[in-house]
């Protein structure tokens, strides 16, 4: 989750480390689904757009592709700055509500404005007081927490005619918690994930579903043809696209697995037909859990007096209230980061996970991949049940071996 | 005939209907601290001091008419075109100051307001809090329309100035050719006194308020016309009042050598020359002065609250919807109550300082009014003139050298 506050002033550097100049704004898609389309970067010498593809990353700077791209502004973009940022928020009677104090963009799948902070938060994070203002709070044993409007609840077309006009009522209005907002999002994103793939380029249908949380990519191929599921299956890694499978009922799979391009198909007939053992019998329930809420300072304090040696601790894995899995951090994380900094914040929030029906070699295969030591093993509902860890997976793999 | 008569039945109730931001706000610049201002001011230099009369009104009217122009064409406040345009670090430190002087112009006018209960013999420790308290939930519980009339009710009793100025019986042919010719040279004394009570009229306080309380009226764009004449007759009203004030004070103080240092000294010490009564009206004067002032005052901090951090606030809206902004205005009197009561505050240190940030916030306040009256964005072809982007100009020039002045004064010791 980016905060545009904290995104807007970043040094825009080119792939070879020298600087464009500064980020100070985005146009994004004045539609249901508010893709971030173009970054504004004001140069020594004007300003230049350049579209999204041409990003190579965000981090403590933006990162462009070499040989980036400056493009035009387009009908039906606005401005983060112009249309979004500091506008007030109405809601349908017309009432005055707040007005919108910081710009949350959420960065995976994709670049998407996600909602708008209409927190104190928001506020302090332009004064680069929000660390400040977290710290003052717990001291008397509270803590403050953004109140974020999710971006369902605003009517992208009343934007372009400069107002920021809700969908209801302030009174019915639902702020959600920052840490929760991800999850929301993706949710109502499997519904229009239809919408999106028609927005992007055909190469990043791919990328979106496997960016998806499991349990959602899930859904998402249960709600498509099977043939478009196929289509999609074979885009993406053979490895993901097997555990995908594996979630779904053997019917439907039997549906999906003919459309399958031959080229993917056999990797992935190769990887289902090792799918004869699962994962089950491998799982170890000691894991740390915490609450997102919770500060570094905190978890780091409750590692040190809640757990022994005798039971190896590799991550921490952040559950929301409903006991759903929504991030995970590894240790290194959490020693470096600042102790009043709320766990949401630093968190990764797609966590490679793997279900009950995932093969053992699956679950190795991504481990490398990803360099992980332990994998969450999750069910349906996104809750955790345990995890396996590198050391068992790899026995497990000889043990078939032999 | 009747066709004649109908029309013009038809634009004096237009008209009627539109009065109140542009009398109320310009009035209420004459608030406990002016008046004040004004007496010391005539004390000091007696008929002398009229000659800055004019230019202050024609100062007020135009500053006054393009705040309320920019609500009415923009339908937005000017600390709402602050926070969208310029960005919310900017909105918070616009917002901090105008609390800060405001704060210290309700302290000033609850310190009026005191000093009149004392001159009626009132115990103050004890009305004065009620009197606050019930003006605050008067407030609360009326609508625009209500506090529109109570404010004209308090306006009404600056009549008493003009009756006091008559009860000291002053030479009305010297008052007003003092206002056009200049009596005696210049000197800097005079000339701090002077650019002081520019500061007392001309406001911060008083471009955000005339700008909120247009927008809250919901003037709309076909009258825009009668809102303009409005302001310039709420100009010429309050420098009408501001006049007899000066009268008042001049004719008696002045001519035998008695000098003052507030606006309640100057009740008691005009007894002698103008009789008992005129202490009376000139007391009750400032009393409602005082009124005046601290509701209109803490009135602007509330609506810059709401709109530059975008939450309801209207006189026409209940407590429950409106929280923030009848919280922000409750705060702001009782702190300005509270300080007002302690013994040994130095209200000449408090307007010293009022003084000085009113002069840093005014120019920059000029600045913006200037970006928003001739942006197209915003007013389409109701752009500034030339003319009053020169008198914008001319304005800040003038406020900036005041706050200067004020300091210099300070420490030469003028």
């Amino acid at each position: 989750m980016l905060y545009f506050a904290e995104l807007s002033g970043k040094r825009v550097v080119s792939a070879d480390g020298s600087t464009i100049g500064r980020l100070t704004d985005f146009a994004f898609l004045a539609t249901d689904q508010p893709l971030v389309t173009k970054l504004r970067v004001d140069t020594k010498v004007g300003h230049i757009l350049v579209p999204v593809s041409s990003v190579a990353a965000i981090k403590d700077v933006v990162t462009l592709t070499s040989g980036y791209e400056t493009v035009g502004i387009s009908e039906n973009e606005l401005s983060v700055r112009i249309h979004l940022l500091d506008q007030q928020i109405i809601d349908i009677k017309g009432n005055k509500v707040v007005r919108v104090n910081d710009v949350v963009i959420q960065d995976k799948p994709y670049l998407v404005i996600a909602g708008v902070d209409v927190g104190i938060l928001g506020i302090a994070r332009w004064l680069k007081l929000e660390q400040w203002l977290n710290r003052q709070i717990s001291r008397f044993g509270t803590s403050l927490r953004s109140d974020f409007l999710p971006w369902e609840n605003i009517q992208p077309l009343e934007l372009s005619r400069g107002k920021v006009k809700l969908k209801r009522e302030e009174a019915k209005l639902t702020k959600l918690a920052p840490e929760d907002l991800a999850d929301h999002l993706e949710r109502l994103s499997v519904k229009n994930i239809g919408k999106i793939l028609d927005l992007l380029p055909n190469e990043y249908e791919a990328d979106v579903v496997q960016n998806l949380h499991v349990s959602r990519q899930r859904a998402f191929l249960r709600s498509i043809k099977p043939e478009h599921a196929a289509a999609i299956l074979s885009k993406i890694d053979p490895d993901e696209a097997v555990d995908i499978l594996l979630t779904l009922s053997e019917h439907r799979r039997a549906l999906i697995t003919p459309h399958i391009t031959p080229e993917a198909k056999n990797q992935i007939d190769y990887l289902l037909s090792l799918a004869t053992t699962d994962i089950g019998n491998l799982i170890t329930t000691d894991f740390f859990t915490a609450t997102p809420n919770e500060t570094a300072q905190k978890v780091r304090h409750r590692i040190k007096t809640e757990t022994t040696l005798d039971k190896p601790l590799t991550y921490v894995y952040v559950i929301n209230e409903k006991k759903e899995l929504i991030g995970v951090c590894n240790l290194h994380e959490l020693l470096l980061t600042e102790g009043d900094a709320p766990i949401y914040k630093f968190m990764i929030q797609n966590v490679v996970a793997v279900y009950l029906t995932t093969p053992p070699e699956i679950a190795l295969k991504k481990m490398v991949k990803y360099k992980i030591y332990s994998l969450p093993v999750i069910n349906e509902k996104k809750q955790i049940l345990g995890v396996v860890t590198i050391d068992d997976v790899v026995e497990e793999y000889q043990r078939i071996a032999n | 005939m009747y066709y004649f008569f109908y029309r013009w039945k038809r634009r004096l109730l237009i008209a009627l209907a539109l009065i109140g931001p542009g009398i109320i706000t310009a009035v209420a610049d004459n608030d406990a601290a002016g008046i004040s201002s004004f007496s010391i001011a005539a004390s000091t230099f007696g008929y002398q001091i009229m000659i800055i009369l004019i230019p202050i009104m024609v100062l007020l009217a135009v500053t006054q008419e393009i705040g309320a122009r920019i609500a009415i064409v923009a339908e937005k406040g000017l600390a709402d075109l602050i926070r969208e345009r310029y960005g919310v670090r900017l909105a918070i430190a616009m917002y901090l100051l105008l609390f800060l002087v405001n704060l210290a112009v309700v302290v000033m006018d609850v310190a009026g307001l005191k000093a009149a209960l004392s001159l009626f013999g009132l115990n103050p420790t004890m009305f004065l809090p009620m009197i606050i308290a019930g003006l605050f939930a008067f407030v609360v519980f009326s609508n625009y329309t209500i506090v529109e009339r109570f404010f004209f009710v308090l306006v009404l009793f600056y009549i008493t100035y003009v009756a006091s100025a008559f009860l000291a019986k002053p030479d009305w042919g010297q008052a007003v050719t003092s206002l056009v010719i200049p009596q005696g040279g210049i000197t800097p004394r005079f000339f701090y006194v002077a650019i002081a009570i520019v500061g007392t009229t001309v406001t911060a306080w008083g471009q955000f308020f005339i700008n909120s309380y247009v927008k809250d009226k919901r003037i709309t764009l076909e009258h825009l016309r009668y809102n303009r004449i409005e302001i310039y007759l709420g100009a010429l009203i309050t420098v009408t009042l501001t006049f007899f004030t000066m009268v008042a004070v001049a004719a008696t103080l002045f001519t035998h050598n008695i000098a003052i240092a507030d606006a309640a000294d100057a009740a008691l010490a005009i007894a002698p020359f103008a009789g008992a009564f005129a202490t009376v009206l000139f007391g009750v004067g400032l009393l409602f002065a005082g009124v005046l002032g601290c509701i209109v005052v803490a009135l602007t901090t509330a609506y810059a609250f709401s709109e530059f951090f975008g939450y309801s606030g209207s006189l026409d809206e209940s407590f429950r919807k409106s929280r923030l902004f009848y919280t922000t205005l409750l705060v702001q009197l009782s702190i300005g109550t509270i300080v007002a009561m302690l013994p040994g505050v130095s209200l000449f240190r408090i307007t010293l300082i009022a003084n000085f940030i009113n002069g840093l916030i005014l120019p920059v306040i000029f600045y913006f009014l200037y970006q928003f009256a001739n942006n197209e964005a915003v007013m389409g072809r109701y752009t500034n003139t030339k003319f009053q982007n020169w008198m914008l100009a001319g304005s800040a020039v003038v406020i900036v050298l005041a706050s200067l002045m004020g300091l210099v004064g300070q420490v030469v010791g003028w």
